[in-house]
């Protein structure tokens, strides 16, 4: 298993669109991701949009990636990419 | 009855019952309820818990299928940064872990995949809700928006959101439900008119409570009335006017004001309680599961709440258990609600079937099996997380706590100690907490009843769980349709019990009160008052039906009346007698004269 901490940084947090990404994101790969909030312990299954929304992870919050499974290394690599990149974009007009 | 046909036609007259004095005039909003009685809560027999969740099944690949197209549309109208938040909606209904939660809810509380789409979503938004983060906090209108479409396919109907009207309306419909009644905004509802309903009607009764104008038994006003038509609502006559002329609407305008006078008069009278025509007071308090329903304690006239179902925070979510902070948040917000009337929190009723703890296989016979007491005591850390959550929440207002399935006064004895040593620990630790916390024993087991001296001499009060105690007296689980019949709440069995348990409350000098259906039925809570019960807890909707009844009988009279039918030999003598003479008591309220 493979373990990595990150910040969630962009400015609205792991909102509805954000959760989206990084769930599509952890889909592409066969390892089981977990996350976890490292603030408050609070678990979700990285690949159940609601699970991760549960998460109310708003900017600041230190996220632990866990990743098992054939390609764990890549999937956490990946994840690990895409919430440093703030989810691709950092959202000018904060509608969604 | 109507003088005309078409819908353009103006000053369509048609009469019915006054069933809420008062007049208003404004805009139709037709509200279909044929599908809406799928949101009721319905329980379903084995069988039919496959045909649900095959039901469920289908509700979610056709709700894929929808937001399909929706996304397919947006995207070629707006570009694909704007249909991405379809996305979050898409991969919701995707979610297995939802698809599971649903369908666990459907499978373990054996009820319509209705009731567990919304249980299961209600709770997930009431979670997001409580988030710190306002934009975030912002974003259960995403689950809601997911929650709706598949309660819309489900029921095979539009769904209107009847809590946020964005304009002033007069509802016209069929008839209306509690359930649907629950959510209206009042702010915005000036008046209701309805084919169906008597004088006791659900509609008239809740217009009554709130002082909005209402006209019931209006047969077809449905038939006549569209959306967006300008209507009067006579509530004083009994009238309705649809599409009025402009003097016709003139008139009644000055209507409405000298109207509006006279009822703000009559309002500034004290509150209605439940109290008999010769003056024994009871108390109604209602049974809340969902967090929703906090809000609705006002608007039935709840004193309190006489039963909080806590495991409803647990469902669905396993295997994560609440946080000792959520469930304070929730906690705290009953006894806000609630004030000094109090709320009685049911520490968690669960199976460990439900919990999938490690360690507890799946049981032959759950109901007779590890659960409630008995696994709160067993698995002791959570009960422990629920009592300090209680306990701290308890600073805010007056919280009670009831312990169910006790059969044994060692589980009492045992369930005290736990108690005491969680105050103590939180004392040393000097964690903010109020100490006084009165203790309540469920009296739902046949050995419970039969000892409840007993446990009276050590609990601070008894509280009779009907559907339960009627389930194990009678041994009749009422789901099963092969012995649905014999389920009898008017067993002189139960009769018996219940007058025995008034006595040993009584002797004792605690308080006893019951919840469960029987308290919601007319009939049934009047006969629960003639057996010397003074505290009922129902569901909150049913407060008003339940305390007009009781206002309309005397205490001494139904009092005679239990008497002689706890000498009769069987359920149905029983109810033949009730039936027959508790309206003959009170034809005000059982005959509508």
């Amino acid at each position: 298993m493979l373990e990595r901490r990150v910040t969630i940084s962009n400015r609205l947090g792991l909102h509805a669109r954000a959760a989206a990404r990084l769930v599509r994101r952890a889909a592409q790969f066969t390892s089981s991701i977990s996350l976890e909030r490292e603030d408050t312990g609070q678990q979700a299954d990285g690949k159940s949009i609601l699970s991760v929304l549960l998460l109310a992870a708003s900017r600041g919050t230190p996220i632990i990636i866990r990743a098992e499974g054939a390609d764990e290394e890549r999937a956490a690599g990946s994840l690990v990419e895409l919430v440093e990149q703030k989810f691709g974009e950092e959202f000018s007009d904060g509608l969604f | 009855m109507g003088s005309s046909n078409t819908s353009r036609s103006r000053d369509v007259r048609m009469r019915g019952l006054a069933a809420s004095p008062g007049v208003a005039i404004g805009q139709v909003l037709r509200l279909d309820e044929r599908g809406r009685h799928q949101f009721y809560y319905v329980g379903v027999s084995p069988n039919q818990v496959r045909t649900e969740v095959r039901r469920l099944q289908a509700g979610f690949a056709e709700a894929r299928a929808q937001m399909n197209d929706i996304r397919v549309r947006l995207t070629r109208e707006l570009g694909r940064e704007h249909a991405y938040i379809l996305d979050a909606h898409m991969l919701m209904l995707e979610d297995e872990r939802l698809h599971n939660e649903v369908e666990q809810e459907i499978r373990v509380r054996r009820i319509n995949a209705e009731w567990a789409v919304r249980a299961v979503t209600d709770r997930l938004v009431s979670i997001y809700k409580q988030v710190k983060d306002p934009y975030l906090r912002e974003r259960a209108s995403d689950i809601e928006d997911v929650a709706t479409r598949l309660l819309t396919i489900l029921s095979g109907q539009t769904k209107f959101d009847l809590s946020k009207l964005d304009r002033d309306v007069v509802l016209v419909t069929e008839d209306i439900w509690p359930s649907t009644v629950a959510e209206l905004d009042f702010n915005r509802v000036l008046g209701f008119a309805t084919d169906a309903g008597g004088m006791t009607s659900h509609t008239a009764i809740i217009a009554r409570a709130v002082g909005i104008p209402a006209v019931v038994g209006l047969h077809e006003v449905t038939k006549h009335a569209r959306s967006g038509n300008e209507i009067i609502i006579d509530g004083t006559a009994g009238e309705v006017i649809l599409r009025p002329t402009r003097a016709v609407l003139r008139l009644y305008k000055e209507k409405r004001e000298r109207e509006a006078r006279s009822l703000a008069n009559r309002s500034t009278q004290a509150p209605v309680v439940a109290e008999t025509l010769d003056g024994v007071r009871v108390t109604l308090r209602a049974n809340v599961e969902l967090p929703t329903e906090i809000e609705s304690l006002a608007l039935f006239g709840a004193e309190g709440i006489g039963l909080y179902r806590s495991e409803f925070i647990f469902l669905n979510r396993l295997p994560v258990l609440p946080s000792e902070d959520e469930q304070y948040r929730l906690y705290r917000r009953l006894a806000e609600a609630t004030g000094a009337a109090g709320a009685s929190i049911r520490v968690f009723d669960l199976g460990g079937d439900k919990l999938t703890l490690e360690g507890f296989e799946q049981e032959q016979n759950p109901a007779l099996g590890l659960r409630a007491i008995r696994l709160s005591l067993k698995v002791e850390h959570i009960f422990r997380t629920q009592l300090r959550a209680i306990l701290r929440a308890n600073i805010e207002g007056n919280l009670r706590v009831v312990l169910p399935l006790i059969s044994t006064i060692n589980e009492l004895r045992q369930a005290r100690r736990i108690i005491d040593e969680v105050k103590s620990e939180m004392a040393e630790a000097h964690v903010d907490h109020n100490a006084k916390l009165s203790v309540g024993v469920m009296i739902e087991v046949p050995a419970a009843a039969m000892m409840a001296d007993v446990l009276a001499r050590e609990a601070d009060f008894l509280s009779v769980g009907t559907n339960d105690l009627i389930q194990y007296m009678l041994a009749v689980d009422r789901t099963n349709e092969n012995v649905a019949h014999l389920y009898q709440p008017l067993h002189p069995a139960i009769l018996r019990t219940m007058a025995h348990l008034v006595r040993v409350a009584e002797n004792a000098g605690i308080p006893l009160e019951v919840c469960g259906e029987m308290a919601a039925d007319p009939i049934q809570a009047v006969a629960l008052v003639g057996l010397g019960i003074k505290t009922l807890s129902l569901v909150p909707a049913s407060i008003p039906l339940v305390k007009t009844a009781i206002r309309a009988v005397e205490e001494a009279r139904v009092r005679q009346l239990m008497s002689e039918a706890m000498k009769l030999t069987s359920s149905n003598e029983v109810e033949d007698l009730l039936k027959r003479e508790i309206p003959r008591q009170a034809p005000r309220f059982f005959l509508g004269v």
